[in-house]
């Protein structure tokens, strides 16, 4: 299998609670996203963050995983709709901590019964790389129901 | 105070003919963007992203925050960090490196000391430490010259 790698590059000035950084992939899908510390913790002005980048990271990865896994079973998805939200928690003596990932997907799979479907899902969290790497320090729950195709 | 941040996607197909959208995020800071397995797994030149893109983003962004910090601590505020990550992506696998390289200019402070605030970051930024089970996480530092 071929190794694949991606890059994004940021840059930073001043100090950390007064400075402000930008966020630009290499692809090109997304170019000079602004972040701060006051809006990493508190209100949030149309400016990302490392937890928000990871809540997207992982919707990506999962909805990919699972229809991975839905095709292997025969019933290749009509559409998957993830939600993602990371939690970061202030941890007595470790510090700033991502805690948990809670994941909502709605599906619409013609012809699965509820059974192959829920297998799906174990395979597709199981499958994900980001739920593998995360779920070694912080909990990651997946819940996910079937809507009427 | 716990803080949150959502995503949302949506996938349409099967996983190698499919395409997908990381729809909207929580701030609207992005969004919506296109993902696919090829773009993932083969071509980077699409203008597409992956999640291992969005991971790299994480953890650049994560990481010049705590250089950034942990510098002004020490009493040297910098001017400027240019910060990339690449995240090694092997399918079947998973993720199995993330290269970190930093650039800084920081009057003030040498070399080593540079070094030195780049290696604590790396250790103690939040999103190294949700990522600490990839097996190869590096770091090269430098200051500008």
């Amino acid at each position: 299998m071929p190794r694949i790698e991606r890059s994004a590059s940021v840059s930073w000035e001043g100090n950390v609670a007064r400075g402000t950084g930008l966020i630009t992939g290499e692809t090109g899908a997304f170019v000079e996203l602004p972040f701060s510390l006051p809006t990493r913790i508190g209100a949030v002005a149309g400016k990302t963050s490392p937890e928000e980048l990871l809540a997207a990271a992982h919707g990506g990865c999962l909805s990919m995983s699972l229809a991975s896994e839905l095709t292997s079973a025969g019933s290749p998805p009509e559409r998957l709709d993830v939600q993602v939200k990371i939690v970061m928690d202030e941890v007595p003596g470790q510090g700033h901590l991502v805690v948990a990932s809670e994941v909502d997907v709605r599906a619409r799979v013609p012809g699965i019964e509820e059974e192959r479907f829920e297998a799906a899902v174990r395979a597709a969290d199981d499958g994900c790389s980001f739920s593998a790497l995360i779920r070694a320090s912080a909990s990651v729950t997946v819940r996910a129901r079937l809507e009427a195709t | 105070m716990a803080t949150e941040r959502h995503a949302e996607a949506t996938w349409s197909g099967d996983l190698m003919s499919g395409s997908g959208t990381i729809d909207s995020v929580g701030t609207g800071a992005f969004g919506p963007l296109d993902v696919s397995w090829a773009a993932r797994a083969e071509d980077a030149s699409a203008g597409r992203t992956s999640p291992e893109e969005l991971i790299a983003a994480a953890h650049a962004s994560c990481f010049s925050m705590a250089l950034a910090g942990g510098l002004a601590k020490g009493g040297n505020v910098p001017e400027r960090l240019s910060t990339s990550a690449t995240v090694t992506f092997v399918p079947g696998t998973g993720i199995t490196k993330i290269a970190l390289e930093v650039r800084g200019a920081v009057p003030g402070l040498d070399e080593s000391g540079f070094r030195e605030a780049a290696e604590s970051a790396k250790v103690g930024c939040p999103v190294s430490k949700a990522l600490a089970a990839v097996p190869e996480i590096t770091l090269v530092a430098s200051l500008d010259a």
